[in-house]
């Protein structure tokens, strides 16, 4: 199969398909014979279905005979493997559920289904959603397509290299300090954390519940505005869902940046930076720029405060988890056992004092919001790190540009803006405010048509 | 000069104490820099001046019978 299918966006299969040009099942088809060749490399794929998959496939050209619309018929697409899946193994990335076979969808799955999407199989996560995957795990590490030698980021590990190597169309991901973003970032891809409460949780494995967030990974801001709006909207099911009305995602995409008023909070965010990454940002706010955006600098001062929100994660993740941790602590792997038993030493004071920290960074970056649109920033300080960095225990969890938006709950989005030296992709990250997905998807698209980042393509 | 806001070696041993729990020998250093990294906002802070985290619930009166958000 040709690069120009692997890499095709949405629309056009979605055009190709119609035209009858190609099938369905012949991308499906094609698509099995690359991840065959391409997985033992890149271990994206935790579980293939390729049953599964020809069988979607096959109602997908059925619909599409009988002249169903749905822009994502047919798309293929693979879930991070915290995403339970009727009838097919979930994992979560952990001895603990190796051989798990849930008997309900998530929301989110039956969404995707429902919306025609062809189900390929379950993506590798860092275990449990947290940290980072290290040798000696039940799975293997997924590995970075831009460089084998690197991570792809996580913890939606799998969704980021599978969709870099060209094995999908789109990946669910979750997001609870950057676990969307950060395999965007490092892999070359657009990712979108929506809103809280705007896309459902039901039926994903819980990291921490006030952080956690679930949203799409794609290659381009038009594939994951596709991919959100068959996602997002109200359920019961999920205590933090929305009732707020799911906006159109695909229309603002046409209107352009003109007029809208982007900040960049001068501090926290560019401590740290790279060189290289502080050049490709500042290019890209002047891109933005010529556009027709307005670009103000901002200050939102507690962001200083900001890794506070570790001490929430891991004592929300303890909470999950201690059952597990007290009773069957050998089905950890070592360093994420010893990590989510970190939640267990925070006091009750200090993740009230966590939690009184956010309020204060939500209330500033709201004040701010009313002076702006979007908000401008690195999504990560430096490119994708070698394995051999990121396997180092005491290296810690280093301070995030990601996290704060987990902290505000505010929707963002990462997209390419540039190359390392080596070789590595760079990324832009905006944030926009509650239920305001559309204008971040909007500047996210309006900077992607008048770049050829995205267009790039790793050397695997 | 010890920095004030580090959790020392002799506090995190108490802190797994307290909690019941046990953690390797050799992961003692991985947990104490992820607890003082994390904690460092906090300890920094003074209480006193910090936002509170209220309400911890709102009612939306419009919604069908008072729900809560």
């Amino acid at each position: 199969m040709s690069d120009e299918i692997a890499y095709a966006t949405i629309r056009e299969l979605g055009t190709r398909y119609r035209k009858r040009e190609i099938s369905p099942v012949e991308v499906t088809r094609a698509l099995l014979e690359r991840i065959e060749k391409l997985d033992p490399i890149l271990h994206a794929f935790v579980t293939l279905t390729a049953d599964r998959a020809l069988e979607d496939a096959r109602a997908a050209e059925v619909a599409l005979r009988r002249g169903d619309e749905n822009p994502l018929l047919g798309i293929p697409i693979a879930h991070k493997d915290i995403y339970l899946t009727r009838g097919i193994r979930t994992t979560g990335g952990s001895a603990l559920f190796a051989e798990w076979i849930p008997d309900e969808d998530s929301t989110v799955v039956r969404r995707w289904q429902e919306a025609g999407t062809v189900l390929l199989g379950k993506l590798i996560t860092h275990e449990f959603a947290f940290g980072i995957q290290f040798p000696g795990h039940k799975f293997p590490a997924a590995r970075n397509p831009w460089n084998l030698d690197h991570i792809p980021g996580g913890s939606s590990s799998g969704s980021g290299a599978a969709l870099a190597a060209g094995l999908v169309t789109g990946a669910t991901g979750s997001d609870t300090g950057g676990s969307i973003r950060g395999p965007a970032a490092f892999c070359g891809l657009a990712g979108i954390k929506p809103t809280y409460g705007r896309a459902s949780r039901a039926g994903v494995m819980t990291l921490s519940w006030t952080l956690d967030h679930t949203g799409p990974l794609a290659r381009t801001v038009e594939d994951c505005a596709y991919l959100l709006q068959a996602m997002a909207g109200h359920d019961p099911a999920d205590p933090a869902s929305s009732r707020v009305p799911v906006g159109d995602y695909l229309a603002p995409l046409r209107r352009g940046v003109g007029g809208l008023r982007i900040g960049v909070p001068r501090n926290y965010f560019f401590e740290g930076v790279d060189t290289e990454i502080q050049r490709a940002f500042e290019e890209a706010l002047e891109t933005l720029r010529k556009l027709g955006a307005e670009v103000r600098d901002v200050r939102i001062p507690s962001m200083q405060r900001a890794h506070s929100f570790l001490l929430i994660l891991v004592a929300e993740a303890f909470a999950y988890h201690e059952r597990d941790l007290r009773e069957r602590p050998e089905l950890y792997g070592e360093i994420a056992r010893e990590r989510l038993l970190s939640g267990a030493l925070v006091t009750a004071s200090e993740y009230t004092q966590a939690q009184r920290i956010r309020a204060e960074i939500c209330a500033e970056t709201t004040e701010v919001m009313r002076e702006v649109d979007v908000l401008a920033t690195p999504t990560t300080p430096k490119p994708a790190t070698p394995f051999t960095t990121a396997h180092d225990p005491e290296l810690g969890f280093p301070r995030s540009n990601m996290a704060p938006f987990n902290l505000t709950g505010l929707p963002t989005l990462a997209l390419p803006c540039g190359f390392s030296a080596s070789g590595l992709p760079l990324s832009l990250q905006l944030s926009g405010r509650p239920f305001e997905e559309g204008t971040v998807l909007r500047v996210g698209h309006a900077y992607e048509k008048a770049t050829a980042w995205h267009t790039r393509r790793p050397p695997v | 000069m010890a920095d004030p806001h580090e959790l020392t070696i002799e506090e995190l041993r108490e802190r797994i104490r307290v909690a019941g729990i046990t953690i390797a020998e050799n992961r003692l250093a991985m947990v104490r820099k992820l607890l003082t990294d994390a904690l460092a906002p906090v300890r920094a802070l003074d209480s006193r001046t910090i936002r509170t985290v209220e309400p911890a619930v709102k009612f939306v009166p419009e919604a069908e019978g008072g729900r809560r958000e």
